[in-house]
């Protein structure tokens, strides 16, 4: 018996929302913030990743602990801790998770701006992650 | 041959009361073999993947049997400000972890021999945050030198993956630590 390819692939993704009901691509991630700020800009998204900030209580910048590379493995600034690399391409789980991903901004933000990351923000740096091959 | 046939008789060996040494030592050492050794320094860990998560996403998932419940109670209630970082959970989170947290804990009923004598290494009233100002972590690790603890892929002595690899399942087994050289 032959199926239809389109048949195969529903029942793939089928099977993979069975899986984990939350995920998604990045790609989604990224609408869904451009759908509450406007369109993103990657620079504008290496320009968060790379900036400076004095508002934070743990670090001065994302790349204090994710390094100038968010492809390269990093490493916590207080406790040690290696982290997975934040850019999709070096770490297939990144940004597929919205709760993750709002979780994070949420803390992250907090900790190394001081306030919490707009819509926008959001969306720019979610942008840059996903250009990043 | 004959000679040591002639011995043996003279001792009363024969192959009945061989078999029946060569049964008891392999017993023994079966016994032996499959007894946990006693540096393998065995925690359990809280089942499922919110404390993996939630927790060991900024530091190693320390197994619980690390402090005592009343240290684990206080830090819960202090997670706003913890060790300076907000890592307030929600609400479901917070419970359930909350709950791994006090069932193995260090003085929980069901603790392993090496949790209870990290209990009993915490003074009276006394709620440690850090598990390395516990009696038991300054003991186990005295002899390791201050300049190790500054490496830069170990950073600080909170890092316990760093040279225990399966830390986050609650492994620290003598045998198993790799000190990285740098």
């Amino acid at each position: 018996m032959k199926l239809p390819l389109s048949n195969l692939t529903g029942l793939a993704m089928l099977a993979l929302s069975g899986v984990h009901a939350q995920a998604e691509t990045p790609r989604q991630i990224l609408d869904s913030y451009v759908a509450q700020a406007g369109a993103a800009s990657a620079t504008r998204g290496e320009t968060l990743f790379r900036g400076q900030f004095s508002g934070g209580r743990i670090a001065r910048a994302c790349t204090a602990c994710h390094t100038d590379d968010a492809r390269a493995m990093g490493q916590h600034v207080k406790t040690g801790k290696v982290i997975d690399p934040l850019a999709p391409v070096a770490q297939k789980d990144r940004f597929t998770d919205p709760a993750k991903v709002e979780k994070w901004f949420r803390r992250n933000c907090n900790e190394v701006l001081g306030r919490e990351c707009t819509p926008q923000e959001k969306a720019d740096f979610t942008a840059y992650m996903i250009t990043l091959k | 041959m004959a000679n040591i046939r002639l011995r043996a008789d003279r001792y009363g060996i024969d192959w009945k009361n061989l078999l029946t040494l060569a049964v008891a030592v392999g017993a023994a050492v079966l016994w032996i073999a499959r007894a946990p050794a006693s540096d393998e320094a065995l925690f359990p860990m809280p089942v499922g993947k919110t404390y993996l998560n939630e927790c060991g996403s900024c530091h190693t998932a320390y197994a619980p049997g690390h402090l005592p419940a009343r240290s684990w109670r206080r830090m819960m209630a202090e997670l706003s400000d913890h060790f300076g970082e907000d890592a307030s959970l929600d609400q479901p989170a917070h419970l359930s972890i909350l709950k791994d947290l006090e069932t193995l804990a260090a003085d929980n009923p069901a603790a392993n021999q090496r949790m209870r004598r990290i209990a009993a290494g915490v003074p009276a009233g006394a709620t440690p945050q850090r598990i390395t100002e516990t009696a038991y972590f300054r003991h186990l690790h005295d002899e390791v030198p201050k300049h190790f603890w500054r490496r830069k892929s170990i950073g600080n002595p909170a890092n316990c993956a760093a040279c225990h690899p399966r830390a986050n399942e609650g492994r620290y087994g003598e045998r198993e630590i790799r000190i990285p050289a740098q």
